[in-house]
């Protein structure tokens, strides 16, 4: 494809919107090894991919300013006179870029302990999560956190001093998330056979058989939910210099429930699957938005009934099964070819 | 002391009195000759009505002001706003009916009503209305003067609705109190003493700010009691208003959350379109109330809230069956499945819904359940809000008696505990989860109903709840009735009380954050299950 985009077949904003595929894809890797890996659904995972995002976005604001400016506009409109300390960090971008890791992963640390500790497990840990994924859009909604309310950062040119309307700048930084993409891929699938990955398996599949066995079953479960969200705040991160917004309106409950349901459609617990529901789920997205916009939030509602009713495995389960069939299928098609070779031979 | 006052006061009036009565001659020609519109002389005689002040003109300036002047012969009438009956406003103020015969609008020059402005302030005293009345009492506590004094009490003589002699007392003492005068000064604090309502917090802090300066003597320290007696019974007064809203808000979640919790006992699902009947109710109503408007008589509107209450209990749970059977008998046992599918079946219940009925549509509360009863000075308790209470108290119990004293009530609660059990036991386990999904969602479709009375319907109005309705069910405990009653009541309460101390945000933020502390001690909610019942 980038090949394409050099020879003038593809056109450079297909390009953006798949390097944006790549970062929900991203995420998406996060949610499979908390979900689909260890069974823990967590609803709140677009929120991290949003504070990864906000990290960004907070330093590309500020090295952004306009002449003169000490301050975002937002900021100016709602009287602010002083850059809250809790910006100061952001101005520089090794600075912006460790928070914006560091930032969600103490922040899960922190729910995870508390959540875990006491054992919340299954649908208790889904509600919890998903109303913290409520509050906390809620609270980034707000004027007075001086996160730009509802209209969210935006308004960004340079990041690192590269334009980003320039074609390179948006060919650089598709290369840029599909290289995360597949680092993020290896490292995943890596963790999954290790050992500490088959033990997250076995939480899921008994989590009090693994816990009597001895296992920090608590320990398993802060770790895997720190990595994914971490994992999240990545594609978050990589997400916002592609689109050149980032509103609470991201993170919000059915934005995380979305996201769940690409893992879902994919297939759980394999991670091709859950790389492939992102971009499935968004290309759809793409194409129904533009051809009948009333009617993607049916094919979205319809997805997610499909996915839990038919695809318990999601898409990657089903060409699984399909290929199952036919390697039967050819499989006693040659048995049947050898018996008659057989009956031949007998006979002869 | 007091009498020397009053003595003061009979002095003033009857000057006043006196005055009038010398100037009745005149004053009555000068009406005269304004009621017939004569318009070489109205320059004059309006200019001579607007300095002698008379005070039985008021009413009939009043009107010319309000633009709302009607005459027949020597007599002016006029109309208030929200009254179908007719005033008489000169000779006299009072009630002429509903319809008087022969009477023609009249209509002056702005010019005129721009002179007769200055007045409006005593005017405005001239209605029947007893709110618009206490209004006018109360803007004299900014526009009043000394003056003003006299010819107040003359007024309050005749007034009979306690609350507007209150209003009308208190702005003379305001008066008092910061007109400079020492005297009356103590006078108006004395009077307040024996007690102020909270519309005295201004005048008292103005006072006070006027006697910064000055040493700090017994008014003052009467003053600062009383504006911090004042300010107690504001607080008071704040705290059980947040208590009954937040009342009323667990109401509402009780519904929702009833529903939801014991259809998650029962069938393990999740149901996240729950939220969704609670629409389909507000929308059955809005349906209801528009065949009403349409197809019969409007004396028969008010009916229109009773009809939809049951109907949106059964429109609501029917199409609970409906989806029950179709989809969620799928996802028995398989919470995270069913969170998941019921979400996309949301999708596209509010997207069908908004494709019906447009964005944003708002039923009419019926008469009988707007206002509110005035428990006590200045805490109203709407009608509506204690209906819904009311309402929820009714349901909870029906649903108890249901629970515990049915035996469609013993047949759920076999099931919830264990239903390959039940089900050798012959209980048909399929009839009693339609059943439940039924009463579930019908139960949330009257809490539709009931939410038309106090907001708007709007497609994804269901998506406010259902948040908080399943935080109620995890803190009150899965399939627990009195659990989630408990957690319900609490959560309203709480979150109306963190609201009022600070932003509704914030309140939300710091709610979760107490249930998950409180998750920590009973992660299995307030009733756990014991024994060999409580192992997953």
């Amino acid at each position: 494809m980038p090949l394409g985009n050099l020879l003038g077949f593809v056109e450079t904003n297909t390009m953006t919107l798949w390097g944006r595929y790549f970062c929900f894809a991203i995420a998406a890797i996060g949610i499979d090894l908390i979900w689909g890996y260890t069974g823990v659904l967590s609803m709140t995972q677009a929120f991290f991919f949003c504070l990864g995002a906000y990290g960004i976005g907070m330093y590309m604001t500020l090295s952004n300013l306009p002449e003169g400016h000490q301050l975002p506009a937002f900021m100016e409109w709602n009287q602010v006179t002083e850059l809250p300390t809790f910006w100061a960090p952001f101005s520089s971008f090794p600075l912006a870029f460790i928070l914006s890791l560091l930032v969600p992963a103490l922040f899960s640390l922190i729910f995870g302990f508390f959540v875990f500790r006491s054992r919340i497990q299954g649908v208790y840990f889904a509600i919890i999560t998903q109303a913290l994924a409520l509050a906390m859009f809620l609270l980034f909604s707000r004027n007075e956190t001086m996160l730009g309310g509802t209209n969210g950062l935006t308004d960004f040119k340079y990041l690192l001093g590269f334009d980003l309307r320039e074609t390179s700048t948006k060919l650089g930084l598709y290369f840029i998330s599909f290289i995360v993409l597949c680092l993020i891929y290896i490292y995943s699938s890596f963790l999954t056979k290790s050992k500490f990955g088959k033990g997250l398996v076995a939480i899921r599949d008994s989590e009090s058989r693994m816990r009597f066995t001895g296992y920090g079953v608590s320990a398993y479960k802060i770790t895997i939910f720190m990595i994914g969200s971490v994992i999240a705040a990545i594609g978050g991160m990589l997400y916002l210099p592609q689109t050149g917004i980032i509103t609470p309106g991201r993170m919000d409950v059915q934005a995380s429930i979305e996201m769940i349901v690409w893992v879902a459609l994919g297939g759980r617990g394999n991670l091709k699957g859950a790389v492939l529901g992102a971009i499935v789920v968004n290309l759809l997205y793409s194409i129904f938005t533009s051809i009948l916009p009333g009617g993607w939030l049916y094919v979205l509602g319809g997805l997610f009934v499909i996915t839990v009713l038919y695809l318990d495995k999601g898409m990657i389960g089903l060409f699984q099964q399909i290929q199952a069939y036919i390697k039967t299928f050819f499989a006693s098609d040659k048995n049947n070819k050898e018996a008659e070779n057989e009956v031949i031979n007998v006979s002869a | 002391m007091l009498k020397s006052k009053l003595l003061f006061l009979t002095l003033i009036l009857g000057t006043l009195s006196f005055t009038a009565f010398s100037f009745e001659k005149t004053v009555e020609n000068s009406v005269q000759t304004l009621l017939s519109n004569n318009k070489t002389e109205l320059d004059s005689v309006v200019n001579f009505l607007v300095e002698t002040k008379t005070p039985h003109t008021y009413a009939l300036i009043g009107a010319i002001l309000e633009k709302r002047l009607y005459v027949k012969g020597t007599k002016a009438y006029t109309l208030f706003p929200g009254i179908k009956s007719y005033y008489e406003v000169y000779p006299e103020f009072k009630e002429a009916g509903n319809d008087v015969v022969g009477i023609v609008p009249l209509k002056l020059s702005r010019k005129y009503i721009l002179k007769f402005r200055p007045l409006s302030k005593y005017t405005q005293l001239y209605t029947p209305v007893a709110q618009s009345k206490l209004n006018a009492y109360q803007r004299f506590k900014q526009s009043g003067t000394l003056e003003d004094v006299a010819f107040l009490t003359e007024q309050l003589k005749t007034e009979s609705d306690e609350k507007v002699k209150t209003a009308g007392y208190e702005a003379i003492y305001t008066i008092w109190l910061l007109s400079g005068d020492e005297q009356l000064e103590m006078n108006a604090l004395a009077k307040l003493g024996e007690g102020a309502s909270d519309q005295m917090l201004d005048p008292l802090e103005q006072y006070l700010k006027k006697k910064e300066n000055a040493p700090q003597d017994q008014s003052y320290i009467l003053a600062s009691e009383l504006i911090s007696d004042i300010q107690a019974h504001e607080r008071f007064i704040n705290t059980a208003q947040n208590l009954f809203s937040g009342i009323s808000l667990g109401s509402i979640l009780l519904l929702v959350a009833l529903g939801l919790g014991i259809i998650y006992g029962l069938a393990g699902v999740i149901n996240m379109s729950h939220g969704e009947f609670l629409m389909i109710g507000a929308y059955t109503t809005y349906v209801i109330q528009q065949c009403f408007i349409a197809y019969l008589p409007a004396s028969w509107f008010e009916g229109y809230f009773w009809v939809s209450l049951p109907l949106s209990f059964i429109t609501a749970g029917l199409i609970g069956l409906l989806i029950e059977r179709l989809i969620i008998r799928h996802l028995y046992n398989k919470p995270l499945e069913s969170l998941l599918g019921t979400w996309g079946l949301s999708l596209i219940m509010i997207q069908i819904c908004r494709s019906i009925f447009g964005d944003i549509t708002a039923v009419k509360s019926p008469e009988l359940l707007s206002g509110g009863i005035e428990v006590m000075d200045g805490l109203i308790l709407p009608f509506n809000r204690l209906f819904i209470i009311g309402l929820t108290v009714f349901m909870g119990v029906l649903t108890y008696i249901v629970f515990f004293k049915s035996r469609l009530g013993v047949k759920i609660r076999a099931v919830t505990q264990n239903r390959n059990m039940s089900a050798c036991l012959g209980i048909s386990t399929k009839r009693i989860d339609a059943m439940t999904f039924f009463l579930g969602s019908g139960l949330a479709g009257i809490a539709g109903c009931a939410m038309t009375l106090i907001g708007n319907v709007v497609p994804n109005m269901g998506k406010t709840y259902i948040v908080d309705s399943f935080l109620i069910v995890v803190v009150g405990g899965v399939g627990k009735l009195v659990g989630i009653i408990a957690s319900a009541m609490g959560v309203g309460v709480l979150s109306k009380i963190f609201e009022s101390f600070y932003e509704a945000v914030y309140g939300k933020v710091i709610m979760l954050a107490i249930i998950i502390f409180f998750l920590q001690f009973k992660p299995k909610g307030l009733f756990p299950d014991k024994g060999r019942l409580s192992e997953e």
